[in-house]
C-alpha cells in the first residue's frame, strides 16, 4: 500500500481519551489506552480527560496547540455525530486548521458494546487507527461558491406556498412554480383541518392572496420543470408554462369563468390566479437554492378493493368530504342520490399493506408505510357526520388507530363518546363487501371478524363504505432524476438524516418542503416548509455559500488525464477533463462533486481522493488496526 | 465475549446510514463480538477492488460493507458498489478466498437486529475459517 500524505508540516498528533463521566472507564482501561497510544510513534502527547467536552477538557487541546506541542488531534469519545464538531471548533480556536482532527469512537461502539479486556483492545485500536488517518490529514477549506438570492419552489399546495412566503419576507426573490392552474394543492381538497377545524378553503385562499400580492413572488401556473442544471447558489432551471389538457382543470377552468374567475377560488379545486396560457412558453432561470414541495396523492383503490368501483355505494374519504360539503343541513347524509342512515369507515386502505398479503393487480410497489394523517381524519369525517346528521349509525372499521398527534386523540375519544361503533379486523382476514340481496335496494353487507370480540363473526347492514385511502408520493420523479436526489423504496424523497440533517437531501441547495417526504398532516407540512426555508435563507442571504470541503481532489502531478474518473462520476459536470491547449488533467467542479469517491476507486495512480477521506487515510487506518490487534493479543 | 484469537472483522460503515446504525447499536447497549472495527465511509464506492484483496493480505479476516442500499444518498453509487464487489468476489475466488468474508448489505440508522445479525454470522465465518488463507490449506 502506499503511503500517501504530502503536508509539509511533521505530524505531531494529540491524543485525548474522555471518560465520558464512567461512560466509557467503567468498561475501558484508559489508562491504559493513554500508554498504548502515547507508545505510538506519530504521537506527541497522550491525555486523559473526565469530560473531554467540557471546557476544561477542550482548553487541554487549545493549550497543547498553543504551545506548538501538536500539530493533529485525535479525540476518543463518544460517537463524532454528538462532538466532532465541537472538537473542531476548539482547533479552529487554537489557530489550527479544523479539519486535522480525527475522531474515535469508544463509547457506543466500545464501551457500550463490550466489557473487560476486549474492550480495552478494541478502544486502543481504534485510537491507533485513529492516530493513523490523523497523520495523513491535510489542512482543508470549505468551498466558497457565490449564491443567487433567488430561490424556487416546486409546487403551490400549503408545503409550496408557506416556503414562498416565509423566503419572501427574508428578503429573497422566489418562483413558484405549480403544475396546475390552481394553487392550494390537495389542501383546496378538503374541508376542515384538524385539530383546529379552520376551513381548508380560507387557509388556501389566504397563502394565495398573500403569494400573489407579495412583490418578491413570481408565481407560473400551468408549469413544470423541464430541464435541471447547475449547482448550489447557481441552479439553472428551464420552467415550461403549458395550456391545460386535463378533461378535470378544463372543467374546472369552464366553471370558474362561469362565476366571473379569475381570480379567486373555486371550491376543491384552488385559488386561480390568472388565466392559464394559451400557447407553450418557456422560462429560463437561474437561482440559488430549489425547495421542492411536490406533495402527495391521494391513493386510488384499484377496481374491486373493498368493492370500490364497482358498488357504487364505496366511496373514498375525499370524495365523501366533498359530498358533505356540497350538503345542506337538515335531512339524512344523501350519497348517490340514496340517504345513508349507516355507514363503514374502513381505515388503512392502501397503506400499511404486507408482502405476501396483499398483492396489488399491475403489480405496484407496496405501500408498507402507514399513511399517519388518515385515522385522524377518519374520526374528523365521523365526527363531522355525527354532528350535521346526528342520526347517523358509524361503524369504524380498523386494524389500529393512530391518533398520533397533539389533540388528534381528542377526536377519538369524541367519536367514542359520539357513539361511534369501533371494530377491529385483522390485516389478513379484511371486511368483504357485498350489495345486499333484495331488501329496499342497494345496500351493503359487510362480513368481518371482530377481533375486539375475539373473532366473532359479524354482519353489518351499511348504506355506504368509506375508504380511507393513504398518501402516495407526488409527481416528483422525473425532477428528482434531473436533481439527482434519492427517493426511497416508497417513492418518496429521502433526507440524509431525519434529526441530524432533516428537509436535506445530499444534494446542496435542494430542500424538502413537506409530503413530497413523508406522508404528513398540513400543520407538518408546513413546519417542514419553513425548515427548508430557514436552511435555503440561511444559506442565500449572505450572498455566497460555503460548503463542507469533503470533495474530490486532484493531485495534478499524478493524474495522467485517462479520463477513467470523469466516466466513473456519478453527478453530470463534477468531474471534466482539461481541454486543450492544457494538458489533459482531471478538473473537479467542487460546488457539483458529491463527495462519493467513485472516481477514487477507478483512478489507477491514486490521483484522485475525497479530501478529508483518502484511500491511503484508510489502508493507513487498517494497518493500524492490524497492528493494535497484535499489540492487543501480547497486553 | 472476547474475541482477540480471532482473525479482525472491518465494517465499513456509511455515514448517511450504518455508521449511526451502529450507534444506535451502543445506545441500546447491545453486545456484539469485539473483534470488530468500524470504519466511517462517505460511501464505499470510493474503494477499488485490490483495497478489500490487500485487506485480506494484512490478516483481515472478514469485511462486512455496511450500505445505505437503496437508501444510498449518493445516487447511483450502490449500482456501482454492487458491480465492484461481484468483481472482488470474481477475485477472490482466483486467490482461493472464501466468499463468506466478503458481506455487502445495507444497513439503515436504527436497524440494531440486522447490524447484530450480520455481524454474529461474519464473526462465525472468521471463527470458522481462521485467518485468511485459512481455507486454502483446508482445500
Amino acid at each position: 500500500m502506499s503511503g500517501g500524505g504530502g503536508q509539509t508540516d511533521p505530524a505531531k498528533v494529540g491524543v485525548y481519551i474522555c471518560h465520558c463521566g464512567g461512560n466509557i472507564s467503567d468498561h475501558v482501561d484508559v489508562r491504559k489506552v493513554e500508554d498504548l497510544a502515547g507508545s505510538l510513534p506519530a504521537v506527541a502527547v497522550a491525555r486523559r480527560n473526565s469530560f473531554m467536552c467540557s471546557d476544561p477538557g477542550q482548553e487541554m487541546i487549545v493549550k497543547d496547540i498553543a504551545e506548538g506541542r501538536v500539530n493533529r488531534v485525535v479525540v476518543a469519545s463518544c460517537a463524532p455525530a454528538l462532538h466532532e464538531t465541537t472538537f473542531r471548533g476548539a482547533l479552529a480556536r487554537a489557530g489550527l486548521n479544523p479539519y486535522l482532527y480525527e475522531h474515535a469512537n469508544i463509547r457506543e461502539q466500545v464501551s457500550w458494546v463490550h466489557h473487560g479486556p476486549g474492550a480495552t483492545g478494541k478502544a486502543a485500536r481504534l485510537v491507533a487507527a485513529a492516530v493513523a488517518k490523523a497523520a495523513l490529514l491535510e489542512p482543508l477549506e470549505p468551498i466558497r461558491v457565490e449564491a443567487t438570492a433567488h430561490a424556487t419552489v416546486v409546487g403551490a399546495g400549503p408545503a409550496g406556498l408557506k416556503a414562498a412566503l416565509d423566503l419572501a419576507r427574508r428578503g429573497i426573490q422566489v418562483v413558484l412554480v405549480e403544475q396546475s392552474p390552481f394553487l392550494g394543492g390537495n389542501l383546496a381538497r378538503l374541508d376542515r383541518l384538524f385539530p383546529t377545524g379552520e376551513k381548508a378553503s380560507e387557509m388556501v385562499e389566504d397563502l394565495a392572496r398573500r403569494a400573489l400580492s407579495h412583490e418578491l413572488i413570481q408565481v407560473f401556473t400551468c408549469a413544470g420543470i423541464a430541464a435541471a442544471g447547475g449547482y448550489v447558489g447557481n441552479f439553472s432551471l428551464t420552467v415550461v408554462r403549458r395550456p391545460p389538457q386535463t378533461q378535470r382543470d378544463l372543467e374546472l377552468l369552464a366553471k370558474a369563468r362561469s362565476s366571473g374567475l379569475p381570480p379567486g377560488f373555486i371550491p376543491f379545486a384552488g385559488y386561480l390566479p390568472l388565466e392559464p396560457p394559451s400557447a407553450q412558453e418557456q422560462i429560463d432561470l437561474r437561482t440559488g437554492a430549489v425547495i421542492l414541495a411536490t406533495g402527495f396523492e391521494h391513493y386510488q383503490p384499484h377496481a374491486g378493493q373493498y368493492g370500490y368501483g364497482q358498488l357504487p355505494q364505496v366511496v373514498t374519504l375525499p370524495e365523501l368530504i366533498q359530498i358533505m360539503a356540497g350538503q345542506e343541513p337538515g335531512g339524512p347524509l344523501t350519497v348517490n342520490g340514496r340517504p345513508v342512515k349507516s355507514l363503514a369507515l374502513i381505515h388503512c386502505v392502501g397503506s400499511r399493506e404486507i408482502p405476501g398479503l396483499h398483492e396489488p393487480p399491475g403489480g405496484r410497489p407496496l405501500n408498507e408505510y402507514c399513511s399517519r394523517v388518515c385515522c385522524t381524519a377518519t374520526l374528523q369525517a365521523a365526527l363531522e357526520i355525527k354532528e350535521r346528521f346526528p342520526e347517523t349509525l358509524i361503524y369504524d372499521l380498523h386494524r389500529d388507530i393512530r391518533a398520533y398527534g397533539r389533540g388528534h386523540e381528542d377526536y377519538y375519544l369524541e367519536a367514542s363518546r359520539r357513539g361511534v361503533l369501533f371494530l377491529r379486523f385483522a390485516a389478513e382476514n379484511p371486511p368483504q363487501i357485498r350489495a345486499q340481496a333484495g331488501g329496499h335496494g342497494e345496500g351493503l353487507v359487510i362480513e368481518m371478524a371482530d377481533t375486539l370480540l375475539g373473532g366473532e363473526e359479524l354482519e353489518l347492514e351499511t348504506d355506504l363504505v368509506v375508504l380511507a385511502v393513504g398518501m402516495r408520493p407526488g409527481p416528483a420523479a422525473g425532477l428528482a432524476e434531473m436533481l439527482k436526489l434519492s427517493r426511497g423504496a416508497d417513492g418518496f424523497l429521502l433526507e440524509v438524516h431525519p434529526k441530524l440533517r432533516p428537509v436535506e437531501p445530499a444534494v446542496v441547495g435542494v430542500y424538502l418542503a413537506g409530503a413530497c417526504q413523508a406522508p404528513m398532516d398540513v400543520g407538518e407540512a408546513c413546519a417542514a416548509a419553513s425548515a427548508a426555508t430557514v436552511k435555503a435563507g440561511g444559506l442565500l442571504s449572505r450572498g455566497y455559500v460555503e460548503l463542507a470541503p469533503f470533495v474530490a481532489r486532484v493531485d495534478a502531478q499524478a493524474c495522467t488525464g485517462c479520463g477513467a474518473c470523469v466516466e466513473a462520476c456519478l453527478r453530470e459536470g463534477a468531474l471534466e477533463l482539461a481541454r486543450p491547449p492544457a494538458v489533459a488533467k482531471a478538473l473537479v467542479n467542487p460546488a457539483l462533486c458529491l463527495g462519493c469517491g467513485a472516481c477514487a476507486a477507478v483512478c489507477e495512480p491514486g490521483a484522485i481522493a475525497v479530501a478529508g477521506w483518502t484511500l491511503p487515510q484508510y489502508e493507513a487506518m487498517v494497518r493500524a488496526m492490524i497492528a493494535g490487534e497484535a499489540g492487543g493479543e501480547q497486553a | 465475549m472476547s474475541s482477540r484469537d480471532l482473525p479482525p472483522i472491518l465494517i465499513l460503515a456509511t455515514e448517511a446510514c450504518a455508521y449511526p446504525g451502529a450507534n444506535s447499536v451502543g445506545q441500546a447497549h447491545l453486545g456484539y463480538p469485539d473483534n470488530t472495527c468500524i470504519m466511517r465511509v462517505p460511501s464505499p464506492a470510493m474503494f477499488p477492488e485490490r483495497f478489500y484483496l490487500e485487506c485480506f493480505d494484512r490478516g483481515v479476516g472478514g469485511i462486512i460493507i455496511m450500505s445505505c442500499g437503496v437508501e444510498c444518498p449518493y445516487e447511483g453509487a450502490y449500482e456501482v458498489l454492487a458491480k465492484r464487489i461481484d468483481r472482488v468476489y470474481q477475485l477472490m475466488k482466483q486467490r482461493g478466498l472464501s466468499a463468506d468474508r466478503l458481506r455487502l448489505t445495507a444497513i439503515c440508522t436504527v436497524c440494531n437486529r440486522a447490524f447484530i445479525k450480520e455481524v454474529n454470522q461474519m464473526a462465525r465465518v472468521v471463527a470458522e475459517l481462521g485467518p485468511p488463507g485459512g481455507e486454502r490449506a483446508a482445500a
